[in-house]
């Protein structure tokens, strides 16, 4: 076979299973299979902000091909691969969760992480009552979609055996956030012994986490980690053990099913459902996907009760949640903070507010989760209430937007990111995040659109939130929408 | 059953269908491009989208229907919907391109008013194939050329390359030898061509591509065809039914029929493609009589007084015993009885054979030895019930090759598979165990895989005390063949001998499939035999997903056989002894009941003086028999040779004396019966052309003409086949009528009897209990020494038929030119051969030249020749021996040297 992906242990089919031939053509979907990351420069959301900071950088990085688009840097954006700095990172709740030792490395070794107590308790109980404590602990998954993360459990618990899988979606491709990277740098063990709880609980016997090749660190330390779990016996290739299969570049294969498909070395377009994942996910085995910062919440989950973890939290989000801010905030760094303050207090308490002028618009969650204006700060930072108001907590990377960006600048990027990570499965998001974009940059550029053709953008707009098959398109849709609406000064048409 | 609502109208459905069959169903005509019945569906084009409860949008193809709900299918919303997305997609489409309505994408964008805006681009472009044409300007990336090439073919032609707006639709080679993309890790990349694709030419994706960036030459040159007639295709023994397109009188090309069994949608290049013959300016269609060494046309009443008053006079002299005729497998079942008949009634022998002699005749005499029925046990159906496949001596993928495809898809879905062939087919490439034999050695593997099998104790017990005997004999003759010794006798590993008896036994339901490498040997029968005591020990017999299935090699070889083309059986393959009575009662004429000559011995007769006529319908005996040499010495003895054909076959060039010109299958009506006993119509879809006739009619008029009309008072093959079903019992419910929708499988016993897919499910026409078959293993006596130092193997390619008659006469010998000697790379270098050079091939038997084929598939010290093409003549190499028990000719062994010329 052909390079393939970069895969540390290959993900591996059962065998007899799966003899389909893949060729390049699955390498060729991807902008950084073959492509050394070394050198490159960033051209995600936060960079995109921050570009004034350093335009001559900014500009390498547009004229970069292939482009890379958030190697999880925002808090020194606009940033380059080749340099090393480790953000602050803070507890700003009481007991931290997920970043727990994360701050100062202090859990990155297996000596310094010590036994896997969490796993050694759940062993102790029957695999369903662990699959209990999630579901009574309300977590929800912190990946974007925040759907209920023990009902995805249970769903996987409840189908039949034997080959079952657990996957680790650690392709923190949504720009602005650094969270997973740290957790998975930091404390990778964390990581590796919620899988394990999850296998043992869901009767999985092979779990696999996917992780993003613009994390070369974090890949480092989990390859270590994996080596310590697997010589100290948390690991077992007879009973449990865990793969690392390293991304080639494409934002869309953080969504789950693109992500399954992409580990099976398929082209990784979205996959119709139903099937779900939990049906047929990873070699049609029943499959549960987490996300890292919603896996590094399970060891807690079981230590503490799955009711004290519900005890923490605001409204329907339960929990703590790490959030981290882009370099044009005072205070970029990474934080554990509890849900319920109020963005206001978010930006300015924690993150410091800007560091030069005021908010012009501050995304969370990524460049297709929708932009909030500074008239919206007083809602509350929780999952529905976002939602609310066309914006999201999504994964937690918050990208502030100064007086420098104009929104048609900042929607002919989304754009220009969103066509070029466009899986082309479907017809609204290939073909019209594409003419959408084109839209966008003459209008940047001053060209004021026809009549006709401000019709054909809507109807394109319009089309990408209601037609398209995944999260990708819809969402590129949905951030037009909103930014549109909510900035109407700034575009010269009408064409919320 | 449960309901829903579509525009306010009430509709059930079944439980599991997608909104859209609903809506199908409802007779509402919804847009989709990336929709195809035959694929998963897929959610690409986002056309379909309905609004579900009040608002919900939803692609109809991916969302399964529920009960309650409420579905609008052309509201305002959704319409403009639509109308986006297609403009979108007609932004990049030619505008100079003309609309036709033949191309679902086309056809959308004439209804809903918009114009395509795309410019002619550099996008890829293809004339190279004879059957294809590719302007991937006109994609719309539906995918579906991909997936069907995936999905139905198993190919893996078309592949997606790059994402996004990049992405492009573009044909894949893979090195090695095409057509086996090789699924263990051969480079592929982007083929410079299709010619140079490993495309099979199956043309699933012009089928499917609803643009036309894809589509197939036929209609790009002729048009779409005016007239659609279903028939049964005419090539090998699968019975793919189709719709043969033709406008005006001429045959553009042909379709697959969505609803059939057989094939569900799909066809192969052969089936598609390989029709012009019909067309073929070298095709007779004016009776010929040889004078003074030439032929001459003459007129059909001169041709049957002639015929008719030679074959009086030879059987006024010599009596019937020196009159032999031979049937035909590519003829319908109406036509090889009334050959049968013609034999039996007006020359009054059962010198009556048919070529299922010289490939499956080992395998009915086995079957019904072994089973009591001499056909498939099972259906082509079980394929996808099967856990596992056992395939010995068979190419499926390229000479059954929808059959092929359907295991092909089976394997990748995780179904185990075992190969016993000597050569690296596409399918061993995809096996679990390829046990890579040396030929002429079955019997010996399926006799150790028996000893894995009772050693380890994987036997079913409770079926072999129940529905077996002669199980301890069989015992004691596999005792000494331990695996070790099957692999010192076969040249394979002990280790893969006891893998691939793990799986069958293991792996249930377990699936034979066999073809003419198990019966073309001198042990043909036993081996058939030994793979039926492999189905018997372990409980693969009578149930789904199991059993033995032959590959029958040509449209209706299993049906000219079974109609009584056959000198000890008449119609209904029942002995004479057993069904005379009855026949004579029908016929009103008595039966012979002298032992009658098969082909082989009809030759010998022939060669000894003793047999005068030889009456061959479309049957090319000579270039088709083994050691044409001696074929030659015996047929030259003839006084007579009656030649009924569509072409200047090799028999009627050398030996012809009366050539009687018959038409092809699409320019009449009648019955095949596939391989899996499944009676099928075909059907007239073009006027009979020039002077030739019906098979059906001239044998009948031929009758008349030596007085017996009435015996032969056939209006038309409708008329034949209700004499057929008063004679044959187990075909008797098998109307005209009941296949009008598809065909039946026999047993058939009345017209309320449904046919039977599986037999033997709990008992044997033999009764309650099978004999194992006990056989000890012979070698051949064809053996390399110092002189003839490979062994040879001949038998046939995807892209060419048999005696090449019609193929050869197809665009299909553009893509596999001519006849070749596949030899493995280290023997070519050995011998200083370079792909493509001719090479002299020589055996005991006789010497021809081809060019040489390196062909890592092969093993070391052996060959494989194809034997399509007349200039070659393979058969002048083959041997002289045959199968002990039927006589069917040994063409997997032959001993030989090659020389460079």
């Amino acid at each position: 076979m052909s390079t393939q992906l970069d895969t540390a242990e290959a993900a591996m089919p059962p065998p007899g299973h799966d003899k389909r031939p893949r060729g390049p053509e699955v390498d060729s979907f991807y902008h950084l299979a073959g492509v050394d990351i070394d050198h490159k420069f960033c051209r995600g959301l936060g960079c995109f902000a921050a570009q004034h900071l350093d335009p001559d950088r900014w500009r390498k990085a547009m004229a970069q091909w292939p482009p890379v688009f958030c190697l999880g840097k925002c808090y020194s954006a606009p940033s380059s691969a080749d340099e090393e700095n480790q953000p602050l990172i803070e507890i700003r709740c009481k007991d931290p969760i997920v970043l727990a030792g994360v701050p100062g490395g202090e859990v990155r070794s297996l000596k310094d992480y010590g036994p896997y107590r969490a796993l050694e308790k759940a062993r102790a109980m029957p695999p369903c009552d662990v699959v209990s404590e999630i579901e009574k602990s309300q977590l929800r998954g912190r990946g974007g979609a925040a759907f209920p993360t023990g009902r995805k459990w249970r769903a996987v618990f409840d189908q039949p055996g034997p080959v079952k899988y657990v996957v680790a979606n650690a392709d923190e491709g949504d720009h602005g956030s650094y969270i997973d990277r740290y957790i998975m740098e930091n404390a990778p063990h964390r990581l590796i012994e919620a899988l394990a709880i999850a296998g043992y609980a869901l009767g999985a016997t092979k779990g696999v986490i996917y992780l993003r090749k613009e994390y070369p660190i974090a890949r480092a330390a989990l390859e270590e980690a994996l080596t310590e779990a697997r010589s100290a016996g948390w690991l077992d290739p007879m009973a449990f053990d865990i793969s690392l299969t390293i991304g080639q570049g494409s934002y869309v294969c953080g969504e789950e099913t693109s992500l399954l498909n992409s580990i099976e070395h398929r082209r990784p377009e979205v996959r119709a459902r139903p099937p779900y994942p939990f049906q047929a996910g990873l070699w049609s085995k029943p499959t549960l996907v987490n996300n890292v910062e919603t896996l590094a919440s399970v060891p807690w989950i079981v230590l503490n009760g799955g009711d004290a973890f519900a005890a923490r939290g605001f409204s329907t989000s339960r929990g703590t949640k790490a959030v981290s801010f882009s370099s044009l905030f005072k205070r970029p760094g990474l934080y554990e903070i509890d849900f319920g303050m109020s963005l206001r207090e978010l930006f300015y308490e924690v993150g410091g507010g800007l560091k030069n002028g005021d908010f012009k618009a501050v995304i969370i969650g990524g460049p297709l989760a929708g932009a909030i204006h500074p008239r919206e700060f007083e809602t509350p930072f929780a999952i529905d209430e976002l939602a609310a108001i066309g914006a999201a907590v999504g994964h937690g990377g918050i990208v502030g937007f100064d007086d420098h960006t104009h929104v048609l600048d900042l929607l002919a990027h989304i754009f220009s990111f969103g066509s070029q990570e466009s899986c082309g499965k479907c017809t609204p998001c290939r073909v019209g995040s594409r003419r959408a974009e084109v839209f966008f940059w003459r209008m940047a550029r001053g060209d004021k659109l026809k009549p006709e053709e401000r019709d054909e953008l809507r109807a394109i707009l319009l089309a990408m939130r209601k037609t398209s098959l995944c999260g990708h398109g819809s969402g590129l849709g949905e951030v037009a929408q909103s930014i549109l609406s909510k900035f109407p000064q700034e575009v010269p048409l009408c064409l919320a | 059953m449960p309901r829903l609502s579509i525009n306010g109208k009430e509709n059930d459905f079944r439980e599991g269908e997608s909104l859209l069959d609903v809506i199908r169903g409802a007779g509402i005509d919804i847009p989709t491009l990336c929709h195809d019945d035959r694929l998963k569906p897929f959610g690409g084009c986002r056309l379909c989208m309905v609004e579900v409860d009040q608002g919900r949008l939803v692609t109809a193809c991916t969302t399964q229907a529920a009960e309650g709900m409420k579905v609008e299918t052309h509201s305002s919303a959704v319409e403009s919907l639509r109308r986006t997305n297609l403009t979108l997609l007609a932004e990049g489409f030619p505008a100079d391109e003309p609309l036709n309505e033949h191309f679902q994408f086309q056809r959308y964008l004439l209804q809903y008013g918009i114009g395509p805006r795309g410019a002619r681009s550099h996008e890829f472009k293809d004339d190279t194939h004879p059957y294809l044409r590719v302007d991937m300007d006109k994609c719309v990336y539906c995918y579906r050329c991909v997936r069907i090439c995936a999905e139905l073919q198993g190919q893996f032609v078309w592949r997606a390359w790059n994402r996004g707006e990049r992405t492009r639709i573009l044909p894949t080679r893979t090195e090695g030898v095409s057509p086996a993309p090789d699924c263990r890790g051969a480079a592929a990349d982007q083929a410079p061509s299709m010619l140079e694709s490993d495309c099979v030419s199956c043309g699933a994706c012009a089928d499917t591509c609803p643009s036309g960036a894809i589509m197939d030459k036929a209609i790009a040159e002729k048009g779409v065809p005016k007239v659609w007639t279903r028939t049964t295709c005419p090539y090998c023994g699968t019975g793919c039914e189709m719709e043969m397109g033709s406008t005006d009188g001429e045959i553009i090309v042909a379709r697959p029929l969505a609803s059939a069994p057989v094939n569900k949608g799909h066809l192969c290049v052969k089936g598609r493609y390989a029709h012009a013959f019909v067309h073929a300016k070298d095709r007779v269609m004016k009776p010929l009589i040889r004078k003074n060494g030439q032929w001459e046309e003459v007129s059909w009443e001169d041709a049957y007084h002639f015929t008719a008053s030679r074959l009086h006079e030879i059987i006024d002299k010599h009596g019937p015993q020196a009159v032999g005729v031979l049937g035909s497998a590519r003829a319908s079942n109406e036509e090889n009885y009334l050959a049968q008949k013609f034999s039996r009634v007006v020359v009054g022998s059962n010198n009556v054979d048919c070529c299922a002699r010289i490939c499956h005749g080992p395998t009915a005499a086995a079957l019904k030895a072994s089973f009591g029925t001499g056909a498939a046990t099972n259906s082509f159906n079980d394929i996808e019930v099967a856990a596992a496949f056992l395939i010995c001596g068979a190419n499926p993928t390229e000479n059954h090759p929808i059959v092929g495809a359907r295991i092909k898809q089976a394997v990748l879905d995780g179904a185990r598979l075992i190969v016993i062939d000597p050569r690296r087919t596409e399918l061993a490439a995809y096996a679990d165990v390829h046990l890579q034999i040396q030929p002429g050695t079955n019997v010996a593997i399926l006799n150790s895989i028996a000893h894995v099998i009772i050693e380890e104790g994987l036997v079913d017990r409770a079926f072999v005390d129940s529905r077996t005997e002669e199980y301890d004999r069989f015992v004691d003759l596999v005792q000494p063949w331990t695996a070790e010794q099957g692999a010192k006798i076969c040249g394979v590993c002990a280790e893969d001998i006891r893998r691939a008896a793990r799986i069958y036994a293991q792996s249930s339901p377990a699936m034979i499939f066999h073809g003419l490498g198990t019966t073309e040997h001198s042990q043909g029968t036993e081996g058939v035999r030994g793979l039926a005591n492999l189905a018997l020990l372990t409980g693969n017999v009578g149930k789904p997903g199991s059993g033995e299935n032959p590959l029958r090699g040509q449209n209706n070889v299993q049906g000219s056989a079974h109609m009584g083309c056959e000198p000890s059986n008449l119609a209904g393959y029942t002995p004479i002894a057993q069904s005379a009575e009855w026949v004579e009662e029908v016929w009103g004429r008595p039966v012979p009941r002298e032992q009658g000559l098969n082909w082989m011995q009809m030759l010998d007769a022939s060669g000894e003086g003793t047999l005068k006529a030889l009456y061959a319908i479309g049957y090319d005996v000579y270039f088709s028999n083994p050691n044409s040499n001696q074929t030659r010495e015996s047929l030259k003895k003839l006084d007579l040779v009656i030649i009924q054909d569509l072409f200047m076959n090799e028999t009627a060039r050398e030996f012809g004396d009366v050539f009687l010109p018959v038409c092809s299958s699409y320019e009449k009506d009648g019955t095949f019966m596939n391989s899996e006993r499944r009676v099928q119509r075909i059907r007239k879809a073009i006027p009979v052309l020039g002077d030739s006739r019906p098979d059906w009619q001239v044998i009948c008029e031929l009758a008349a003409q030596m007085g017996f009309a009435k015996e032969f008072a056939f209006e038309s093959p409708k008329d034949i086949w209700n004499e057929v079903r008063k004679i044959w019992k187990a075909g008797a419910g098998i109307s005209y009528e009941r296949i009008e929708d598809g065909g039946l499988q026999w047993p058939c016993l009345s017209e309320d009897d449904p046919g039977t897919t599986i037999l033997h499910r709990d008992k044997f026409p033999l009764g309650p209990k099978a004999p194992f078959s006990i056989a000890e293993y012979t070698p051949t006596k064809e053996v390399t020494n110092a002189e003839f130092p490979f062994l040879l193997s001949t038998g046939r390619t995807l892209f060419q038929f048999n005696a090449g008659t019609m193929t050869e006469r197809t665009p299909n010998v553009v893509l596999r030119p001519t006849d070749t000697l596949d030899i493995c790379p280290a023997d070519a270098e050995e011998l200083g051969v370079q792909n493509g050079q001719t090479v002299r091939i020589t055996s005991r038997w006789g010497s021809t030249e081809l060019p040489a084929r390196i062909d890592d598939r092969i093993r070391k010290g052996e060959l494989y020749a194809t034997f399509h093409d007349p200039k070659v003549f393979m058969n002048r190499v083959t041997s002289n021996y045959r199968d002990g028990k039927t006589g069917a000719a040994e063409y997997k062994v032959t001993a030989v040297k090659v020389e460079r010329i």
